[in-house]
């Protein structure tokens, strides 16, 4: 039979873990709401950026700027992983990297970029492709902070001449579901939309630059979402492990009260049958 | 005088959205006005004074990069980094072109020309339009 002090010691120590998980559902609820409110800020930016892309490539097709065409006879492929910097968060990083394994499978000989602690942690020990990471970045993001990684991966992607560059990475859908996306970064693809105003526009100063530039936004401001969405998928994912943590707590401090309860009384009955029968024996 | 619609969007938020009778934008090639019924353009930005006139008054703003598209009286900038003339810190601009220059004028390796250069420029930009 278990001692009363010992059980005793055991609720207080799960009322501390229940204690730090609600703190920290809440904070993951706080950083989850302001990461949202930044996608939405983006948004007209990045909508605009991909309006000026699609006009111009409906305009020229034959555009051969490495940023915006497969040139031919190009080298091998890039592959980015986000992930978050820290754990307890539930499945959200071993599926993501579950994916890349799939991923580099069919690639195998796919250079690795890594966003985020966790992807370095794991592919450094299991790959030898890993040719950049940028770890650390999600406690302080701004905007900054994702333009020199997208500025880095763009003169990666120049240098090394990669046939093109993927990422994966984990959207937003709600707190409890994020989806993993994969998709192709480089070289661009603009997004499909409704019809925009096909007008014939002058260009300052040519064309060439004005592509280059809107490609290199282009990149940031993608970069800067998907590290948004990532964050705010991780934050969700955090706040929903952390609640059933919290919740699991309260079920198991229930289940040792009871306990504690049923030792506490076994042992006064115990006592009482011991004052009786010695209270019987001086008779 | 029919008046231009102006929105400024950056990735962080929406900066302007507005009418202004004419509006002035230092392009790559030359400041260029803009009154409506321009033809459609588009053009780069470089480091310079944007200034939006209504009325008798006038908006002043430092801006560092970016596009403008005009169309159909619709004007959009797209930029990473502007400010106002009355949200610009004079000391901090006049510090951070002393540090560039000094920064161009050694001769050690280390120090990246194009950044120092690039941070040269948005001071002397702050600068230009405190002053005036």
């Amino acid at each position: 039979m278990a001692n009363i002090k010992e059980i005793k010691m055991r609720i207080e120590s799960v009322k501390n873990t229940r204690q730090i998980t609600n703190a920290m559902r809440m904070v993951a609820a706080a950083k989850l709401r302001k990461a949202q409110e930044n996608i939405i800020k983006a948004r007209p930016y990045a909508d605009h950026i991909n309006n000026m892309l699609r006009m111009i490539k409906l305009k020229n097709k034959a555009t051969d700027h490495p940023i915006l065409t497969n040139v031919e006879g190009k080298g091998k492929s890039a592959f980015i992983i986000v992930t978050s910097d820290r754990g307890l968060c539930g499945s959200f990083n071993s599926q993501i990297i579950r994916k890349a394994l799939k991923h580099i499978e069919q690639h195998p000989d796919a250079d690795l970029i890594c966003i985020g602690k966790k992807s370095y942690d794991y592919f450094r020990k299991h790959s030898t492709n890993v040719t950049e990471k940028y770890i650390n970045l999600f406690n302080e993001m701004d905007f900054s902070v994702s333009s020199d990684v997208a500025e880095k991966i763009l003169e990666l992607y120049l240098d090394q001449n990669y046939k093109k560059i993927d990422i994966l990475y984990n959207e937003f859908k709600s707190a409890i579901q994020q989806d993993i996306i994969v998709k192709q970064l480089l070289p661009v693809k603009p997004i499909e939309m409704e019809d925009v105003t096909n007008l014939d526009f002058l260009y300052e100063p040519d064309e060439d630059t004005i592509i280059e530039e809107i490609g290199r936004k282009h990149i940031k401001v993608e970069i800067w979402r998907i590290m948004l969405e990532s964050s705010a998928a991780e934050q969700g994912a955090r706040m929903t492990a952390m609640d059933s943590a919290t919740d699991n707590a309260t079920d198991l401090i229930g289940e040792l009260t009871l306990r504690y309860n049923r030792v506490r009384q076994a042992s006064i009955t115990t006592e009482i049958i011991e004052i009786a029968s010695g209270a019987e024996a001086l008779q | 005088m029919s008046k231009i619609k102006l929105t400024v969007v950056q990735p962080f938020q929406t900066k302007i959205k507005g009418d202004f009778d004419h509006i002035i934008i230092p392009g790559v090639d030359g400041d260029f006005g803009i009154d409506s019924g321009h033809t459609p353009f588009i053009t780069k930005i470089r480091p310079g004074n944007l200034k939006l006139y209504l009325g008798r008054n006038i908006e002043k703003y430092a801006i560092h990069d970016g596009f403008v598209t005009v169309e159909n009286d619709q004007v959009t900038i797209v930029c990473e980094i502007m400010e106002r003339d009355n949200e610009i810190n004079a000391k901090r601009a006049q510090e951070s072109k002393e540090r560039a220059e000094k920064r161009l004028k050694s001769s050690s390796e280390e120090i990246d020309f194009r950044r120092a250069e690039i941070a040269l420029k948005k001071a002397l930009v702050r600068l230009g339009i405190v002053k005036n």
